[in-house]
């Protein structure tokens, strides 16, 4: 009997622990949404630095990693007057108490140290979760590179990267990507690079010709243009080469060439059969030649959809006024996106659900006539306006994470470069020298 | 005698007294008019203004966080919906109507031929109506709330080992605490991706779908499915699309030991 009664016990402790460990493996998360969701606060204090001649690196590193993450829009940054007077450099210096508490009132502290040993500038940096005093560490890095002020900047961007990583739901940063642009400041309209934040400006091509409408391939290896030489060709430069590369003349007038995502393909517009039409041609080698539009009225300006590759959208002036209009990469099943107005350079968002482009809502005599950006829902047809400050407002090119637009705006009196969210929020001016167009922003 | 004129008898001189307290009233009387007159001609027209002193009317103080008020949502009534709700109610009996009397023949009468009397068959053609089946089956989207209910707020979320909210111990279990950013991210994320304009604008506020899905090691989001509808379908829709559009919510914290963690998120009109 009493054997029977110890096995029986022993049966269900045994079940028992079997049943522990199954009870602890998934983890419930519950939580939900109805009236949006507020900005992380995020204090950001200056990095601490013992070693001297270090000052400029230290400057370009505080400025750089508070404009990136000022720039993702994730953030509600505390305002640096707000600190507490210490500013910690290490995890052993920070008093979570200080931080969690107004002023600073902060959910989350990203800090650290710069150092120069020898000729490497060393980095930490940590990001701590303040009101979770148990296990606040959400990120602790190191860096190390040469001690120039360029390498400063560039660890910021990857310190920043790191933390719109953790903090944005596995966000890709954009702080290490460019942007490919055209300028006049040598006296000809050449192909311009800058990181995406406006600083180091450089000039790629020198051709002392005219140069429009660069496209940077998805690997960054090649820009893709139209430029006059004996007519509107298509040029494609290396930028590992750093030179031109052969790539076939088309004859007509060639222009606005648009990378496939995969970068396998390229499209644009030519005008090789009289009336200008949309094409498609191998990106490597640029043979293939494929015509996709058959319709009396120019075609232009095409983009392919980069979650599929499986759409383009372009610019037609079949109905009279130029319109955008989408259709399949074959060329079949054109549906018309604008119905009125003048619109103009469409840009496909990465995740193939929204298109930017430039729209004159109201053309004509007697009508207002400003240029503005628009976003329109491809499978609603929904658009929100995002620029409203006068001028005339084209080119918008989308970031690779999808929450950024650059875009090109003579408000100021001279077309220069403009970036803005997504949601025509915190629109910073990023060019000021000379007239900047037709910016294209690199997908990493 | 001695003693009575003793009572009398002056002992204290007040009259010096008396003259000090007079100068001193008239000087304190004096002093408050001359006051007056200074401040009416100096500041009285300035009072409240800039030159008044003491640092202006009003004053701002730094408050941490001002409570809004809460949009009124209408919530479901837990007790007193129109849900049919899983119990079940007794049929109503039909009342089976009495068989045709049969009119006693009368003396004087001849009885109808044609008339029969009834036969057993007749009998069976009255059978009693059929019972009525219970109708306990939930229609959609009008049952009660799946476990619990959870705040409006937006910022809440509640955590447990298992799904029902039964908390035994702790074991592993604690991630909404450990990696309350990331919850957050989740949440935001989602959000981000939830667009509203797909909803129905006739959809009435306090509308609630449950979504569950689970999160696996690499932050890619499996397993969506609708828990619980609100019964709007452009609300379920638009819930599962925004599960639908998201790649990934980055890789779950290094620290955290287990495979997946599982989401309940409710989305509200």
């Amino acid at each position: 009997m009493s054997f029977v009664m110890v096995k029986k016990l022993a049966v269900s402790a045994l079940l028992l622990l079997a049943c522990l460990p199954l009870a602890a493996q998934t983890d419930w998360i519950r939580t939900g949404t109805n009236l949006g969701v507020e900005k992380v606060r995020l204090a950001v204090p200056d990095l601490k630095s013992t070693t001297q001649g270090s000052e400029s690196m230290l400057t370009a590193f505080n400025t750089t990693l508070w404009n990136d993450l000022y720039q993702a829009g994730l953030f509600d940054l505390v305002s640096k007057s707000f600190n507490p007077a210490q500013s910690p450099g290490q995890p052993s210096e920070v008093v979570l108490s200080q931080w969690a508490s107004p002023p600073p009132n902060a959910s989350m502290l990203a800090f650290g140290n710069l150092n120069v040993a020898g000729s490497d500038v060393v980095v930490q940096g940590w990001l701590y979760d303040v009101k979770n005093p148990q296990t606040p560490q959400v990120l602790g890095k190191q860096y190390k590179d040469g001690a120039t002020v360029e390498n400063a900047r560039l660890i910021a961007h990857k310190f920043a990267d790191e933390i719109i990583f953790r903090l944005g739901g596995g966000l890709q940063g954009i702080a290490e990507t460019k942007i490919y642009f055209i300028s006049n400041r040598t006296g000809h309209k050449e192909v311009w690079v800058m990181d995406y934040d406006g600083s180091n400006q450089k000039p790629i091509t020198h051709f002392a010709s005219i140069v429009l409408s660069p496209r940077i391939s998805p690997d960054n290896s090649r820009v893709a243009f139209s430029w006059m030489t004996n007519g509107w060709e298509i040029g494609m430069y290396s930028n590992e080469l750093g030179r031109l590369v052969s790539f076939p003349r088309f004859g007509g007038t060639n222009s606005a060439p648009a990378f496939s995502s995969d970068g396998t393909k390229l499209a644009f517009s030519s005008s090789r059969s009289g009336d200008p039409e949309i094409y498609t041609v191998d990106a490597a080698t640029g043979g293939s030649l494929k015509r996709l539009t058959n319709v009396k009225g120019p075609d232009t300006s095409p983009v392919w959809n980069p979650k599929t590759n499986a759409q383009i959208a372009f610019v037609s002036g079949r109905s009279g006024l130029p319109q955008i209009y989408t259709m399949d990469a074959e060329g079949s099943n054109v549906q018309k996106m604008t119905d009125q107005g003048y619109a103009i350079s469409p840009s496909w968002s990465p995740n193939g659900q929204f298109l930017a482009f430039a729209w004159i809502r109201h053309y004509g005599p007697g009508a207002p006539g400003a240029q503005d950006i628009y976003i329109m829902d491809v499978a609603s047809h929904q658009w929100v306006q995002l620029t409203h400050d006068g001028g005339r407002n084209d080119f918008p090119s989308w970031s690779p994470d999808g929450r950024h637009i650059v875009f090109q705006s003579s408000r100021t009196g001279r077309d220069e470069i403009w970036s803005m969210l997504a949601d025509g929020s915190q629109q910073t001016q990023l060019t000021n020298n000379g007239s900047n167009s037709m910016p294209n922003w690199s997908s990493k | 005698m001695a003693v009575r004129a003793e009572i009398f008898e002056e002992h204290e001189h007040w009259a010096t007294g008396l003259g000090v307290s007079a100068v001193l009233h008239i000087a304190l009387t004096a002093a408050i008019m001359f006051t007056g007159w200074i401040e009416f001609h100096h500041m009285g027209e300035n009072w409240g203004g800039e030159t008044s002193g003491g640092g202006g009317a009003m004053s701002a103080t730094l408050v941490s966080a001002v409570p809004l008020p809460h949009p009124a949502v209408e919530s479901q009534n837990v007790l007193a919906n129109e849900s049919k709700g899983l119990s079940q109610s007794v049929p109503a009996v039909k009342e089976t109507p009495p068989p045709e009397a049969i009119a006693i023949p009368d003396k004087e009468a001849k009885p109808k031929k044609n008339q029969k009397a009834p036969t057993p068959r007749d009998v069976k053609k009255t059978a009693p109506p059929p019972v009525e089946e219970a109708k306990n089956d939930i229609p959609y989207g009008e049952g009660g709330p799946v476990s619990s209910m959870y705040s409006n707020s937006g910022t809440n979320f509640a955590m447990g080992n298992t799904k029902g909210g039964l908390s035994i111990g702790s074991g592993g279990g604690d991630f909404g605490s450990r990696y309350s950013y990331y919850v957050d991210a989740v949440r935001r994320k989602v959000t981000e991706n939830w667009l509203r304009y797909e909803i129905d604008p006739h959809t009435p506020p306090g509308r609630k779908t449950f979504i569950t899905f689970d999160i696996n090691r690499d932050g890619s989001p499996s397993n969506v499915r609708v828990e619980q509808s609100s019964g709007i379908p452009s609300l379920d829709i638009s819930a599962t699309r925004a599960l639908q559009r998201i790649d990934t919510f980055g890789p779950l914290p290094g620290a955290y030991s287990g495979n997946k963690v599982s989401v309940e998120f409710w989305f509200e009109r």
